[in-house]
């Protein structure tokens, strides 16, 4: 059973005397989509780090608690924990000069033999129904191309523990619900997915828990019936939908989807 | 033919023929390999994208780097002139030319994945095959960057036309940027090469390792083989 899990854990930057994450539990287990919603600089990327093992590891800084990762974590069928990144050019490795060279370049590395290699990174590039750009070179995308060309690298990896940093950030809406009907598919075979994200409307459909962070602290967790609510719509985290009702003073409870306002309406 | 020819090989032939211009006696020895430099230097490059890992951000037709390798050695000639006499202006200008058009060739004809792939085959580290690929492949997104930065400046007044000053000032305004966002994004790539498995130790797969023929690698080993002949020929 895929599972990573953070306890207690309170994490610093190198030097700063301030927590990122101060006291934050949180537990994702294989098949389920939780999102962490907040403010800029409340935690929601840091804390991606962390469930990553990349910080303190390469970031560096001082982590208390305990962060549980339970599934493979070394080369082989499963690819373990593996981040997206929010900005894509970032991300290039730098190795490749196609699309489909920048795909494999992950699977490449944890020395998978050639055959399972290609295999992974075909259904990876139709997956984000990029294949009709395996042979250009990345540095010639746009973001959005770029965003799906990082995604599937990753994907083709197979992680257990899919960790995704505003995923959608560079895509247009139909591209962004793309993605969204992506992760949450991903989540129902069976993967961890943990999503820092501020395309809060997107969330009622895909997201099976929201995580609401403030100030690197966990100020509420639930469904994302959370996002309608009064005090995330107060604090700019509800969704559209929820701040129109709000705004109109209309009865709560506050509708988070179209659909839920409509038929509210009827 | 070179965009056929192992990388290793390309090497070996960019190395030897600079070597041999030194070593062999002047001017018959440098016109010799300098002849057969400029000769590379028209013949059809790597062919761009003929695999997956075809495709050379220096690729160029061959008149394009036989031209450019004759403009650049061209400031060197007139150098040289001015500080020495024709016999050793003609004897240095003929082998610094031959560097120079070695190493156009070497850049126009051999994809640097294709040299990453053959680096990886041969049992190099994944981790210093990167080093090599992710400097040539900086070039191409430092220019589009550099492209965006004068974009945004230009939105902001500035002007990169009109006389030297002002060449210089907008040089300034473009460069600064250029270098803050390269050292700023430093921590980011670190992150994406971890999460994509590239660690120390890694042992990546070769996703199209070149063929390395025996006649290949005779012939890399005779290369060496020349050089040192030739160098003991000229001590002796």
């Amino acid at each position: 059973m895929t599972r990573v899990a953070l306890e207690h854990v309170s994490f610093w930057y190198p030097a700063t005397s301030a927590p990122a994450l101060e006291d934050v539990s949180l537990e994702v287990v294989g098949g389920e989509l939780v999102a962490l919603v907040g403010r800029v600089g409340a935690g929601a990327s840091t804390l991606l780090l962390v469930a990553g093992d990349l910080a303190p590891r390469v970031v560096g800084g001082r982590l208390e608690g305990t962060v549980r990762f339970e599934g493979s974590d070394r080369a082989g069928k499963d690819g373990g924990r593996r981040i997206v990144l929010p900005s894509p050019w970032t991300q290039l490795s730098g190795m490749a000069f196609t699309v489909w060279d920048e795909v494999a370049f992950g699977p490449a590395n944890l020395g998978w033999p050639r055959g399972e290699i290609a295999r992974h990174v075909e259904h990876a590039l139709a997956l984000l129904e990029i294949t009709g750009l395996n042979s250009r070179d990345p540095a010639t995308l746009s973001g959005g191309e770029l965003q799906r060309v990082i995604l599937a690298g990753i994907l083709a990896m197979n992680p257990a523990v899919l960790l995704c940093d505003e995923p959608t950030a560079e895509l247009d809406p139909a591209g962004a619900q793309a993605v969204w009907r992506l992760l949450s598919a991903l989540a129902r075979e069976g993967k961890a997915v943990l999503v820092a994200t501020s395309d809060l409307d997107a969330l009622p459909d895909v997201a099976d828990r929201v995580v609401w962070l403030e100030r690197g602290r966990v100020a509420a967790t639930g469904t994302a019936a959370l996002l309608a609510g009064d005090a995330a719509c107060a604090a700019g985290l509800g969704t559209t939908v929820a701040g129109v009702w709000r705004a109109a003073e209309l009865a709560a409870p506050f509708p988070a989807t179209v659909a839920a306002a409509v038929r509210r309406w009827r | 033919m070179s965009g056929r020819l192992h990388p290793f090989t390309l090497l070996a032939v960019a190395a030897a023929l600079p070597a041999l211009a030194w070593i062999l006696p002047a001017p018959a020895g440098a016109a010799a390999t300098l002849a057969v430099a400029l000769g590379l230097t028209l013949t059809p490059g790597a062919s761009p994208g003929s695999t997956g890992i075809g495709s050379s951000p220096g690729w160029r037709p061959g008149s394009v780097v036989f031209r450019a390798a004759l403009l650049t050695a061209a400031p060197f000639w007139l150098f040289l002139l001015l500080l020495h006499d024709v016999p050793t202006t003609i004897a240095t200008g003929l082998r610094i030319t031959t560097m120079v058009a070695s190493i156009g060739w070497v850049v126009a004809a051999l994809p640097p994945a294709r040299l990453v792939e053959a680096m990886v085959a041969a049992g190099w580290s994944a981790t210093a095959a990167y080093l090599f690929a992710a400097t040539l492949s900086a070039v191409p997104v430092l220019k589009s960057r550099a492209q965006r930065i004068v974009e945004a400046q230009r939105c902001r007044g500035l002007s990169p036309r009109g006389g030297v000053a002002n060449r210089l000032r907008a040089l300034g305004a473009v460069a600064l940027p250029l270098v803050l966002s390269a050292l700023h994004e430093v921590d980011e790539r670190a992150l994406a090469l971890e999460t994509r498995g590239l660690v120390p130790g890694v042992h990546r797969t070769p996703l199209e390792p070149p063929p390395d023929r025996v006649a290949e690698r005779v012939a890399r080993w005779g290369l060496a083989a020349l050089c040192a002949v030739a160098l003991v020929w000229r001590l002796a």
